[in-house]
Order: C-alpha cells, then sequence, then structure tokens
C-alpha cells in the first residue's frame, strides 16, 4: 500500500515554460482557451456566456504519506456533473517532498454564469515516478490520496481577493480525527494574447550553499497579483553543482506573465532533495526591463531580504540573459480569419449493426412524419458547424460498409450514387445523398474506417501540390465497435503528418471504448502494425448522447481539440496566416 | 536525366523511454541513419543531457540510392564500456516518398524502437524531406511560405523574410517513376 518513494529526477525538471515538442499541440501556453468555439457563437450574434479563467492552487500542512521522505503532491480537479459524474478538468504539476506546496501549473476552466459548477478538488501523493511522464497520464489508482475539497465555482470567483481556501476532507467527506490540511485556490481572468518570449537565463557568482560541494540552482518566475502577492508561472530545471549556470531557454507566453511591464520576481533557489530548497537571492525585474539587459549585455544582482526592516543585502550573484526572442504564436481564428480554408469530409456507416432501416428501431429508421433518426439528427447538428466553417459548402461524403447497387460490400462508396463524384453541396445536399443512399444500399458489414482514412488522406495530401492554407476534417458518423482496430490505427497513423483531422461522431448507446483508444488523449500515440508511430493526435471522438443530454453542445464536442490539431500542424510546418506573409514580402519589396 | 541516387535531409530530433538492460539511459545518447544497402550512414552529436529522452535536433544528409527501399535509423548510448545499440528503426521509402504528397515536403515522422531482442524499446522523432534537383524547382507566385528548412530551435528570426531556397510547389511536368 503506498511507498516511500520519491522522484527526484523528476523534482527538478522545468514546469511551465518548456518548449514542447514541435508536432504537439501547445495547449499549455495556449491556456486551452477555444477561440474556435468563441468565433464562431460571436459570428452568430450569441456573445459567449462565459470567462474563461486559470486556476492557481497552494496547499499547507498536507499529511505525510511517504516514509523517508515526505509527500509529493499533485491536485487533480474534477467538474461535478448533474448526473453526479466527475469529469476531469486538469491537473497541477507533481512538486518534490513538500508538504506547503506552491504548485506552478494551472487549471483552465470555463466559467459560465448562468450555471452552477461544482468543482471538487483532489490531492494525491505521487510515488510513482514522473520525469519526464505527461501529468495527465499518471495514474491515479497508483497514488495515495491526500485529502478532498470542493466548492461551487462562484465562491471562488466572488471574493475579494479571488482566493478562497478549503479545508481539506478524507475521501467520503468525514473530517474524521486526522487533519488533512488545507488547500487554496485562486482564479485569475486569462487574456488571449499572441504573444511569446523565449528567454535564455545565466548567473554568475552565485552564492554556495551547499557544504560538500556546489549549489544545484534553478530560477522560479513569479507574477504579482493585483490583490497582492504573487503567483508562481515556471520554474527551470536544476542545474547541478555548479555556481554559474546556463539553463534552457524558457518559452514564456503572454497569458503567463501578463504584459511586459508587469513586475515578475526571479527567485534563484539552491535544489535540496528533502524538499527544503534554499534561497540563494531574488530580483524584480518585467520582461521589458529582461529585454533591456539582454540587449545592453549586462548583468543585475540578486538581494536578499535581510532580517533588518527595509535594507536589503546586496549579493555578489548575477542574472544575465543571453538570448531574448519575442515570438507570436498565431491562433485558430487568426489563420481562419486570413484565408485558411477548412474543408469537411463526412463518411456514414451503413453497417448491419444499426439494425433493419425499415424496424422504428433502427438507427437508420426514416420516419415518415419527420421525426429525425439518429444519424440525421447527427448531420443535421454537426452540419451548422461545418457550414460555417467551409467556404464552399461541397463536402464529398462517402458511406461504408453498405453492399452497394453491384452486389459488393464496399467500404468507401460516393453517398450521392454518383460513380466519378462525391461532392454534395450542403448539409441539405447530405441529407438528400443519405436518404438516396438508403433506398440503394443494403446495410451489410463489416466496421471499417480504414478506406474512408485513405481516401481522406488522400485528397488531403493531393492538396498540397497547389497550395498550404487548406486543412481537412473528416467527419465518420458511426454506431460503433470497429471491427479491425488495428486497420483503422494503420491508416490514422499514415495520415498524422498531413493536414487531416478527424472527428468520429458516436451515435445510439454503445460502448465506444474502442473510439476512446483512437481519440490518443491520455498520452498513448497511435501504433501502425508497421512499426511507424503516429506524428500527432488527429483523432476526436464526441459521443451524440452526451450532446443530446445537454451534458456538451455539440459546437464544443466537435471543436474542442480542433483548433489545437490545426494549430500542431500549421506550427510545426512552420506555416505563418496569409496576411502576415503578405505584409512581410510587401515590406521587402 | 535520371539520377541514380537522391538526397535526403534528415533532422534526428529526439527520442523518448529509452532503455538499456531494463533501466532508464543516463545519457550520452545518439544516432546513427543508414541506407539499407549500407551505402552511407551518419551520426548525430551525443547527448549529454537528455538521458532516456535525448533531444538533438540534428540535420543529417544521406544520399539515398534509388533502388533503396528504406533507411535504418539506429540509436546507440556511449557506456563505460563502450558503445551500445539500444534500438532500430526501418523506416520504409514509401514513408516519405508518397504518391500523393508533392516532392520536397517536410514528413514528420516517429517509429518504434526495437532492440536486438525484438522488443519494444523507446521512440525516435525525425523530420525527413527529400531534396529535390534545382532544375526542378520553381518558386512561383502562391501563397507557400518559403520558411527555413526544419524549425528553428531557438527562434532566431534574423532572416528578415527573404526568400531562402526554391522548393518547388507546382510542377506540371515531373513524373514520379516509383
Amino acid at each position: 500500500m503506498g511507498g516511500c518513494f520519491s522522484d527526484v529526477r523528476g523534482g527538478k525538471d522545468a514546469v511551465g515554460g518548456a518548449l514542447p515538442r514541435p508536432t504537439e499541440p501547445n495547449a499549455k501556453n495556449d491556456g486551452a482557451h477555444n477561440d474556435a468555439i468563441e468565433f464562431f457563437y460571436r459570428e452568430h450574434g450569441a456573445y459567449p456566456l462565459f470567462t474563461q479563467l486559470e486556476l492557481s492552487f497552494s496547499a499547507s500542512k498536507l499529511l505525510d504519506l511517504d516514509v523517508t521522505s515526505k509527500s509529493d503532491p499533485m491536485v487533480v480537479v474534477y467538474l461535478k456533473k448533474n448526473d453526479g459524474k466527475l469529469e476531469e478538468l486538469g491537473r497541477t504539476e507533481v512538486i518534490l517532498n513538500n508538504l506547503n506546496p506552491v504548485w506552478i501549473q494551472k487549471v483552465s476552466v470555463a466559467y459560465q454564469f448562468e450555471m452552477v459548477q461544482n468543482l471538487i478538488f483532489r490531492v494525491y501523493d505521487v510515488d510513482t515516478q514522473y520525469h519526464n511522464v505527461p501529468v495527465k497520464t499518471l495514474n491515479l489508482r497508483d497514488q495515495e490520496f491526500l485529502g478532498e475539497g470542493s466548492c461551487v465555482l462562484s465562491e471562488i470567483v466572488t471574493k475579494q481577493n479571488r482566493s478562497l481556501t478549503l479545508t481539506l476532507k478524507g475521501k467520503n467527506g468525514h473530517g474524521g480525527l486526522r487533519n488533512f490540511g488545507t488547500l487554496t485556490v485562486h482564479a485569475e481572468e486569462t487574456i488571449a494574447s499572441r504573444s511569446a518570449v523565449e528567454i535564455k537565463f545565466r548567473c554568475a557568482h552565485l552564492d554556495n550553499k551547499d557544504l560538500f560541494s556546489k549549489s544545484d540552482p534553478f530560477l522560479r518566475i513569479s507574477r504579482t497579483v493585483e490583490t497582492g502577492g504573487s503567483i508562481p508561472i515556471c520554474k527551470t530545471e536544476v542545474v547541478d553543482n555548479n555556481l554559474n549556470p546556463t539553463w534552457k531557454p524558457l518559452c514564456l507566453s503572454m497569458q503567463q506573465f501578463g504584459s511586459k511591464d508587469t513586475p515578475l520576481v526571479i527567485e534563484c533557489f539552491d535544489f535540496n532533495s528533502d524538499g527544503n530548497h534554499v534561497l540563494i537571492g531574488k530580483l524584480q525585474k518585467s520582461v521589458a526591463d529582461l529585454e533591456k539587459l539582454f540587449k545592453e549585455k549586462s548583468g543585475v544582482n540578486f538581494f536578499i531580504p535581510s532580517s533588518r526592516a527595509d535594507h536589503e543585502k546586496v549579493l555578489k550573484g548575477q542574472l544575465f540573459v543571453d538570448q531574448f526572442c519575442e515570438r507570436e504564436q498565431f491562433s485558430f481564428v487568426d489563420y481562419i480569419s486570413s484565408g485558411f480554408e477548412l474543408n469537411f469530409m463526412v463518411a456514414v456507416d451503413f453497417t448491419g449493426s444499426n439494425g433493419d432501416p425499415r424496424k422504428p428501431e433502427s438507427m437508420h429508421y426514416i420516419d415518415p412524419y419527420g421525426r429525425l433518426n439518429s444519424y440525421q439528427q447527427a448531420i443535421t447538428e454537426v452540419g451548422q458547424v461545418i457550414q460555417f466553417y467551409d467556404a464552399d459548402k461541397s463536402f464529398p461524403a462517402w458511406g461504408f460498409g453498405g453492399r452497394t447497387a453491384n452486389g459488393t460490400v464496399s467500404h468507401c462508396f460516393n453517398l450521392n450514387g454518383n460513380a466519378s463524384e462525391s461532392e454534395v453541396v450542403g448539409v441539405e445536399g447530405i441529407m438528400a445523398a443519405y436518404a438516396n443512399a438508403l433506398r440503394n444500399v443494403a446495410l451489410s458489414g463489416p466496421t471499417l474506417f480504414g478506406q474512408v482514412v485513405n481516401r481522406a488522406a488522400e485528397i488531403a495530401a493531393r492538396s498540397l501540390s497547389s497550395n498550404n492554407n487548406k486543412y481537412y476534417v473528416l467527419l465518420i458518423i458511426t454506431d460503433g465497435i470497429l471491427t479491425d482496430l488495428q486497420e483503422t490505427k494503420d491508416a490514422l497513423v499514415r495520415a498524422s503528418n498531413l493536414p487531416l483531422s478527424i472527428l468520429i461522431v458516436g451515435v445510439g448507446n454503445a460502448d465506444f471504448r474502442q473510439m476512446e483508444i483512437l481519440d490518443a488523449d491520455k498520452g498513448q500515440r497511435l501504433e501502425s502494425s508497421t512499426g511507424r508511430i503516429a506524428t500527432r493526435d488527429i483523432v476526436q471522438f464526441v459521443p451524440m448522447r452526451d450532446v443530446q443530454s445537454g451534458q456538451i453542445s455539440v459546437v464544443q464536442g466537435l471543436l474542442e481539440e480542433l483548433p489545437g490539431q490545426f494549430l500542431s500542424y500549421m506550427r510545426s510546418m512552420d506555416i505563418k496566416p496569409l496576411t502576415f506573409n503578405a505584409a512581410a514580402q510587401a515590406s521587402t519589396a | 536525366m535520371a539520377a541514380n541516387s537522391r538526397t535526403l535531409e534528415i533532422k534526428v530530433i529526439s527520442a523518448e523511454n529509452l532503455k538499456l538492460d531494463r533501466k532508464s539511459v543516463k545519457k550520452n545518447a545518439s544516432v546513427t541513419v543508414r541506407t539499407d544497402t549500407n551505402s552511407q550512414f551518419c551520426t548525430t552529436d551525443i547527448d549529454t543531457e537528455g538521458g532516456a529522452y535525448p533531444r538533438w535536433n540534428e540535420k543529417l544528409v544521406l544520399d539515398l540510392p534509388t533502388h533503396s527501399k528504406s533507411i535504418i535509423v539506429e540509436v546507440h548510448c556511449k557506456t563505460s564500456s563502450g558503445v551500445r545499440t539500444i534500438g532500430t528503426a526501418t523506416v520504409p521509402a514509401s514513408d516519405f516518398v508518397g504518391e500523393y504528397v508533392p516532392e520536397g515536403y517536410l514528413h514528420f515522422l516517429s517509429y518504434r524502437l526495437r532492440n536486438h531482442k525484438g522488443e519494444r524499446n523507446g521512440i525516435i522523432n525525425i523530420s525527413v524531406r527529400m531534396k529535390v534537383p534545382e532544375m526542378y524547382a520553381c518558386a512561383s507566385s502562391t501563397t507557400w511560405s518559403h520558411s527555413t528548412m526544419g524549425f528553428p530551435a531557438a527562434g532566431n528570426k534574423s532572416f528578415g523574410g527573404g526568400v531562402v531556397t526554391g522548393v518547388p510547389v507546382w510542377y506540371g511536368a515531373y513524373q514520379k517513376n516509383y
């Protein structure tokens, strides 16, 4: 039951400012801000009734569950839904050996004014290795539970200093005799910004705080908050045994540091594996000041606040900025409004598991009184989104798993019955082609996505010859169980480095666990049978029953991962929005 | 004129979860890329800091003979007892010479590494681009952004927005023979 293990290597990792792998969606720096959804609502005249918030956490007097060291705490945030189910919203990082931690990693949540949002916070002591492991893949069953707190989001927001301190309780809500400690949650609005800076720090002549060796320094950067106090935004990795260290470059978004003039507190600590890091020195500079340090190639001295009232001891140790570079991180809407096009394609499941279309229980039953079946509902609801984003409203539409007029089962036939052209116009076109296909195609099987994915990949690849401002989205509407998971994985892996995303919409009540494997959100990259691994996660899965029960809107479900997948492609290929290029060319002409 | 070899630009980006004898690699990983005909090979520098998750971001150039079917990527580790192979991956040429994808496309690819026993041992991330012979390059006036090769490791945008190399965007008459 549990252990005394503390992952010291994990404790030395940088947090909050690392440069991600080029093909990974840079979700952390974007603060999970989904401007695609906001844009959709705004253009329809509905201003979104929510604000994006970031929650930061600190705790005190946590339980010590590690035998030879202290607990290594991490917070997991859940939203309690109407049916009592918990939906995980995010996690902080793991802090080494600390019963009074101040976490750096923030959790984003949309504060919806008209809803009561019940949040549950659980603190865990991480006993497994977490060095270089994405926090979201840590299995909570392997960790030890330290305490739980809950509140309604509006309670935090309506406090004057936007902070709420909760007393942690045991698993069933009882305090019991044990003192679990307290958790403080602070909420702040996120500002969507596309500026980011990349800074490389170096120090010289740091004081030695270790007895038999040299200090192991790392920097922690915090931002001062309006309501007083400061919130940490990132920390560098630890450099062992070095009084003149250089750290890996940090990438900070304006969301993290506020503005170029916001004062930042930079503290230099000596790392100790027992969690009691010793402060070597601190200083206060804004990003604009750091830029000046870079340009003048000068250093600034650290100081130690002294016990005497306003006297600070100036230290020999200095901070230098060896690299400073501003970059722009364009948002999804920046690309779309500059002329990038999303092109949608639709594929409909014609397998026998849907049931005989002549019977009312079938998912393909066309009701004579006009009530839409599951597929028609999905097409209509999804259609409003894709019509909005697809400029020419002309969609290739296919069916799979059906027996066509010539007697053979096809896993990619044109829905409109046309032998050569697969395109239909508008959502009405898809509906008409669908109804038409039901009359001419017999439901069959098995359920295979591979061919449809390959066809979509072919279209996306062909488009690259003429330009690079198109991005393709394949919508697969299915009732569920895949017959050949590996074949689908192979097709997805092959398509993973193309400008393509796959949205799988599940209708009906089947067990969609397989689909969740394909939507590699838990961190497991898809692997093909030939040993190739998916370059990026291009799949997203939306179960229609979540939409119909009102848990999420279809817009939200579909557009949740799409901007991230789109941006990961554009950024890795170094493709910028069109207006940016035009301006650059004009200036050099 | 049929060239008997094509030039490949391979950027060895990073590797993940490397183990040696069931224990995570501590440091000194490097990568060798060679053609399956063994006609040529290139090696990256040693990564001293990343441990089991090394980053190289190093570009290697290889000439791939036209009859070659794949390239082999090997990850090594320099230990006190010598250089040991952590794992190997075979990259089939069909992964970067696509039927529909244009020449010169920057392919980001990742592969499962397997050790000498055939067991899975980590992932290698690379990018591959076929260099197109200059006579076929045409800088047409499309929206293709003439980006720098690969991607900047430390965003140093001192290029001033000038066009660097002609990347063929449209090649009407060129037929592929694969």
